[in-house]
């Protein structure tokens, strides 16, 4: 016999959804009264997709893996990473480039999974470590230096335009259809879902618990890798400019959207209205000409407050 | 012959209860090794006194960020903010000299105080995880510090009234290793002459037992934040001497790791329940031997000290998790 | 009665939660000086919830406390019943693995020697060493808690149980006080010679002291006590002297447990066929040995036949049983599903593909609460839903779980709007329903059961009753865990009993009725 629920538990349970669309359209009316071009003109749109194709693609690996419970903070080192071995070692070997930097980011994601479920050691200082060792990787690799590719090609990776949209636009909504497809319709989606809802549920199950969590992770890297070669493609270059402050809004976008920090809850379609919110109030931010630190604190700001409403707290004892 | 019996009856005891500490501390061998394996390969530059002084100078930045924080990890919790405080501090003292005068240092302490006291309060009453609420406290503190500096039109947050303090009366101690010792002082009588550090960590190794023994849990919960914030603001007074009286005014998350490797490299494990201070402060002094005897090592690039920590804080959290399990209960 | 010896008086205490759950109904027990008595009882008899008003947790609906022939208040909290002389050892979660030993007696207790915000700890130490020697408890003082065997952590708990009795009186009353100490279950986790060791330590502190023993096992509480009283459904059944009267076990037993007959239902099920027709034997355990468990257990499934591992509590059964689905390791030994070995040092997910599964009726641990029942029955269940369209990847075809879902609702006749109601929703009966329902479609080889009907009403125990001999019907083959032996004459072919981590006998399911009086 099901309860009937009261509205009030109606809107609490839900929140998670009606805060991120409430957003959305709040955003939507005020960046409209601030700039009556937004969203009008084609050349908007595209400054747009290009503001936030690469960052859904790395928000969908990092969504992954706070479904599944964990963090990772290395995202943001390991696509500033990928996209500096692209970048360098673009002028030697052209495309193959792009394997060897995708071979080396989803070894990230392998050495945080591991240590995850071999060693026990939590996510986070895992990945605080990797992301050093990233970021240090990609100083070691660039010298200091931006490097800056001339060659068309490289640049067409993500700049052909389709249809009036970039390559870009069409190489991310794959990614993220194809996330979607990952974690709703595959075994290994629904294993993703219960290890994060019910750990020792999914144990019981029969989940192979441990190669979840390796290879969720690997696929995070993967997409923060991948995220990296179309942002190199994107700007021409690889360069040190991205790194792990972008965590931020990285993070904000995915909780923002709606996944639970808890994990089980949540998911990858959500991460897109996550990251549209976010990069229009990154615009609107900047409109309004508000410093850079100033906006950073209101994404920080705006994830705390989301990650607290969406926290599941029946599921935590103790919190620590 | 007596004479002989009574030293040994002295000495005895000293050596065994020296073995225990050895024993119980592991970082201990990890400081006699590096000095033995740096002083051996290039002795005269490791061994000189500018280097020993840079060495203290070192030790004394980083443990002022770690030995505060140690006292939450205890609870089994986290507490990054010492960034945040130490950082927005600086600008504060910056800020108040104008009124206060050389008072202002004073702002330091009781800044990290109410930070604290705030992460506790806000942690038990709203039950939100310490890593989060304390990493948005340190980013939040972080950039108000950035914009702080690009309002006010200056390069830098300097307070030259201070230099004095640069000075040190005694040679071979450089002044910010004296100014850390107060810091040193207070967490070590915390830790082992109060119930503080006793309460802490029956709250890290089993919190439902420290509960039904009758600890008011909620109460040490946020007093381990508040002096984790106060001695962090006390110690930073050491890190604004050494900085040249400013703060930093950049914001760089990966120095966060810093004071989270000393405390892991100490050997106080993350979950709580043992370990506190007196280890993080041999593991601070763990990661300054590395790394200034790392870079003096002939073909080794300061430049990629981010790779080196990295790998380092890797290594050694996958060897605490290992070395700690036999001290843990499943 | 002897008036002298008598030392607490707790009559016709009741209390009953949420207007509904009657927990005790005017229990009246009496505590004398200087003994060990015991209170038994099933899951559920009221042992806890009088124990709790008795140290203050929280206060009974009715009743009347006497101490020593006066008449006194019942305790508001903790401190107050310290006060009172009455403290209590917790079953679990009491220790705190990482205090030194003279840290962890004084817990909580510091006030009395801090000054000036500091700790004499010489003071403590020194006083630590007197109430050991006193209570004869060998350890070192500053070794850590989780350094200590787990008789000697008890035997700690129990010092300073005394221990803040004495500090929580103040000087002068402190001669005229015998401590009550309340233990609760104390044993549960101990290995067989940590219990003698224990109870020792228990019989030399009774010159001084009374305990209050709470527990499920038989052996010991006749062994150890003085006065038994026992409790089923809330009321006081019955009380023992055993300086006077002498009792046997089983009928100890049966005042626990009390005659229950609606299993008759179940007569026409017919036990021990699989042994009768022949059936292979699917499941062999040889020499599954862990230390300080369970020794040498050694026994055979057939195909179709289900097994329990009978025994009080403490006995090894729950071990053995989560040793054969993987939570819990051996030592050594073997086991063999069909033909094959399985490599005991493997893991859940592995012996799930080897046919084992495992149904605990503890549904917040099993079931996915913010699921719907479709994906909860899915879970173990993907190869009957999956399609593979490209040969490598392989997809969840929605109509089939539907379907699949719903099959199981309607057989095990749960009650949800839809399979896609969320299982939180569900009553207990149900969400058990929705777990036993996946494994009913899963069809393992083996499954093994663990407290299967805890803690639901007795519509939704039959049906699944119902359910699982089904399953049995069809060639599952099962081990069954459980407190309730009632549960063990309905369900199982043959009853191993175990009894101090060892195989005492084994019963086939008519004897086991004989013995126990079912």
């Amino acid at each position: 016999m099901k309860e009937s629920i009261s509205s009030r538990e109606w809107f609490q349970r839900n929140l998670n959804t009606i805060i991120p669309v409430t957003g959305l359209i709040l955003l939507l009316i005020g960046l409209r009264i601030a700039n009556p071009y937004f969203l009008t003109s084609w050349d908007s749109v595209i400054t747009l997709v290009y503001g936030m194709s690469f960052f859904l693609v790395a928000a969908c690996g990092l969504t992954l893996v706070i479904l599944m419970g964990s963090f990772d903070f290395s995202v943001p080192s390991v696509l500033k990473l990928s996209a500096m071995i692209f970048a360098v070692l673009y002028p030697s070997i052209g495309f193959l480039s792009i394997p060897a930097a995708l071979a080396v980011s989803s070894i990230f994601g392998f050495v945080n999974g591991l240590l995850l479920a071999r060693f026990n050691i939590p996510s986070f200082m895992v990945t605080l470590a990797t992301s050093m060792i990233a970021e240090g990787a990609a100083q070691v690799i660039s010298g200091g230096y931006t490097r800056m590719i001339t060659d068309p090609a490289f640049r067409a990776l993500s700049t052909t335009m389709i249809a009036g949209l970039p390559s870009i636009f069409y190489w991310t909504i794959t990614i993220w259809l194809i996330s979607i497809f990952l974690t709703f319709v595959t075994p290994f989606g629904r294993a993703i879902y219960a290890v994060g809802g019910n750990l020792v549920g999914a144990r019981l199950a029969g989940i192979n618990v441990k190669m979840v969590r390796i290879l969720t992770f690997m696929v995070c890297s993967l997409f923060a890798g991948f995220s990296g070669i179309l942002y190199a493609s994107q700007i021409q270059a690889g360069h040190m400019q991205v790194g792990v402050l972008d965590m931020i809004p990285l993070f904000a976008s995915v909780v923002v959207g709606g996944t639970a920090l808890t994990g089980g809850v949540g998911g990858v379609h959500r991460t897109l209205l996550g990251v549209l919110i976010i990069r229009w109030l990154d615009s609107g931010l900047s409109m309004l000409a508000i410093d850079l630190n100033v906006r950073m604190i209101v994404f920080g700001a705006i994830a705390i407050v989301m990650a607290i409403l969406t926290i599941d707290r029946r599921r935590i004892k103790i919190m620590k | 012959m007596s004479s002989n019996l009574r030293k040994g009856a002295v000495t005895l005891p000293i050596l065994t209860s020296a073995w225990r500490l050895i024993r119980g501390n592991p970082a201990i061998w990890a400081i006699f090794g590096l000095v033995i394996i740096f002083s051996s390969i290039v002795t005269e530059r490791f061994l000189s006194s500018s280097n020993l002084v840079a060495i203290l100078k070192n030790f004394a930045v980083t443990s002022m960020l770690a030995v505060g924080p140690t006292f939450v990890i205890l609870l089994g919790s986290i507490d990054v903010s010492y960034m945040g405080i130490w950082m927005f501090g600086g600008a504060l003292v910056w800020l108040l000299y104008p009124y206060l005068g050389l008072a202002s240092i004073f702002i330091y302490p009781i800044f990290g105080l109410l930070i604290g006291l705030f992460n506790g309060v806000v942690h038990v009453k709203a039950k939100i995880p310490s890593f989060i609420l304390t990493l948005a406290m340190t980013a939040v503190l972080a950039f108000l510090t950035t914009y702080v500096r690009n309002i006010s039109g200056v390069l830098t947050l300097t307070v030259p009234a201070y230099n004095f303090l640069r000075e040190s009366p005694i040679p071979y101690l450089p002044s910010p290793f004296l100014l850390s010792l107060p810091t040193i002082a207070i967490s070590i009588f915390l830790m082992f002459f109060t119930k503080l550090g006793t309460y802490l960590c029956a709250i890290g190794s089993n919190e439902e037992g420290a509960k039904l023994a009758g600890i008011n849990v909620e109460k040490y919960k946020i007093l381990a934040f508040m002096f984790s914030g106060f001695l962090v603001g006390l110690g930073s007074i050491a890190i604004f001497v050494h900085l040249g009286n400013q703060t930093r005014v950049d914001f760089d998350p990966s120095e966060l790791v810093r004071g989270l490797a000393a405390i892991v490299l100490g050997g106080t494990p993350l979950a709580g329940g043992m370990g506190g201070p007196h280890r993080t402060l041999l593991g601070a002094l763990v990661y300054v031997l590395i790394f200034n005897g790392l870079f003096l090592l002939p073909g080794v690039d300061p430049n990629h000290l981010k790779l080196y920590i990295g790998a380092l804080l890797l290594g050694a959290v996958v060897i605490a998790s290992k070395a700690l399990k036999g001290a843990l209960i499943a | 009665m002897d008036i002298q010896k008598q030392l607490l008086e707790a009559k016709n205490i009741s209390k009953t939660f949420d207007n509904v759950v009657k927990a005790l109904d005017a229990v009246t027990i009496e505590v004398r000086k200087n003994e060990i008595l015991s209170i038994v009882g099933e899951n559920g008899a009221g042992k806890s919830t009088l124990m709790k008003i008795l140290v203050g947790v929280y206060p009974p609906d009715s009743g009347e406390l006497y101490y020593i022939g006066q008449r006194v208040p019942f305790p508001r909290n903790p401190i107050e019943a310290l006060r009172r002389g009455i403290s209590i050892v917790y079953q679990e979660r009491g220790v705190i693995p990482h205090l030194k030993v003279y840290q962890f007696l004084f817990l909580g207790l510091e006030e009395k020697f801090t000054r000036l915000g500091r700790l004499q700890l010489e003071k403590i130490i020194g006083i630590a060493k007197s109430v050991f020697d006193e209570l004869g408890v060998r350890c070192d003082l500053s070794s850590y808690m989780y350094e200590l065997p787990l008789s000697t952590q008890k035997m700690v708990e129990i010092a300073r149980a005394i221990l803040s009795i004495r500090l929580a009186i103040s000087d002068g009353e402190a001669s005229d006080i015998t401590p009550i100490i309340i233990l609760d279950e104390p044993t549960a986790p101990l290995s067989i010679e940590e219990r003698d060791e224990l109870f020792q330590y228990l019989l030399n502190l009774k010159k001084n002291n009374s305990f209050i023993f709470v527990s499920h096992i038989i052996p010991e509480v006749m062994k150890f006590s003085d006065r038994i009283y026992v409790l089923r459904d809330g009321k006081l059944v019955a009380h023992h002297d055993l300086s006077v009267e002498k009792i046997s076990e089983d009928q100890l037993f049966r005042e626990i447990v009390g005659r229950v007959s609606y299993y008759e239902l179940y007569g026409g099920h017919e036990y021990g066929r699989a042994e009768a027709e022949g059936r292979p034997i699917l499941l062999s355990v040889r020499n599954l040995t862990k230390k300080g468990y369970y020794q040498d257990i050694t026994f055979d499934v057939r195909e179709g036949e289900c097994i329990g591992l009978f025994g009080p509590a403490g006995c090894g059964k729950s071990e053995i049983a989560k040793t054969l689905y993987g939570e819990l390791l051996a030592d050594s030994g073997k086991l063999i599903v069909g033909n094959k070995e399985i490599d005991i040092k493997g893991e859940p997910h592995s012996r799930l593909r080897r046919g084992i599964g495992y149904f605990s009726g503890e549904t917040g641990k099993e079931l996915f609460l913010y699921w719907p029942i479709r994906k909860n029955v899915s879970i173990v269940n993907f190869e009957k839903i999956v399609r593979r369209p490209l040969k490598i990847v392989s997809v969840i075809s929605f109509r089939a779980e539907k379907t699949l879902a719903e099959k199981i609702v309607k057989k095990l006749r749960i009650k949800a709007p839809s399979v896609d109601t969320e299982c939180y929703s569900l009553s207990g009966g149900s969400k058990q329903k929705v777990s036993v329902g996946k494994w009913l479609e899963k069809s393992p080889k083996i499954l093994i059961l663990e407290d299967p009907t805890i803690g639901i009403d007795v519509g939704a125990r039959e049906d699944i009753y119902e359910v699982l001999l089904e399953m049995k019907k069809n060639g599952i083959s099962m081990i069954l865990v459980s407190d309730d032996p009632k549960e063990y004459a309905i369900l199982c072919d043959k009853i191993v009993l175990i009894r101090d981590g060892k195989i005492q006998k084994l019963y086939a399911n008519e004897e086991f009725r004989k013995v126990m009086e079912l």
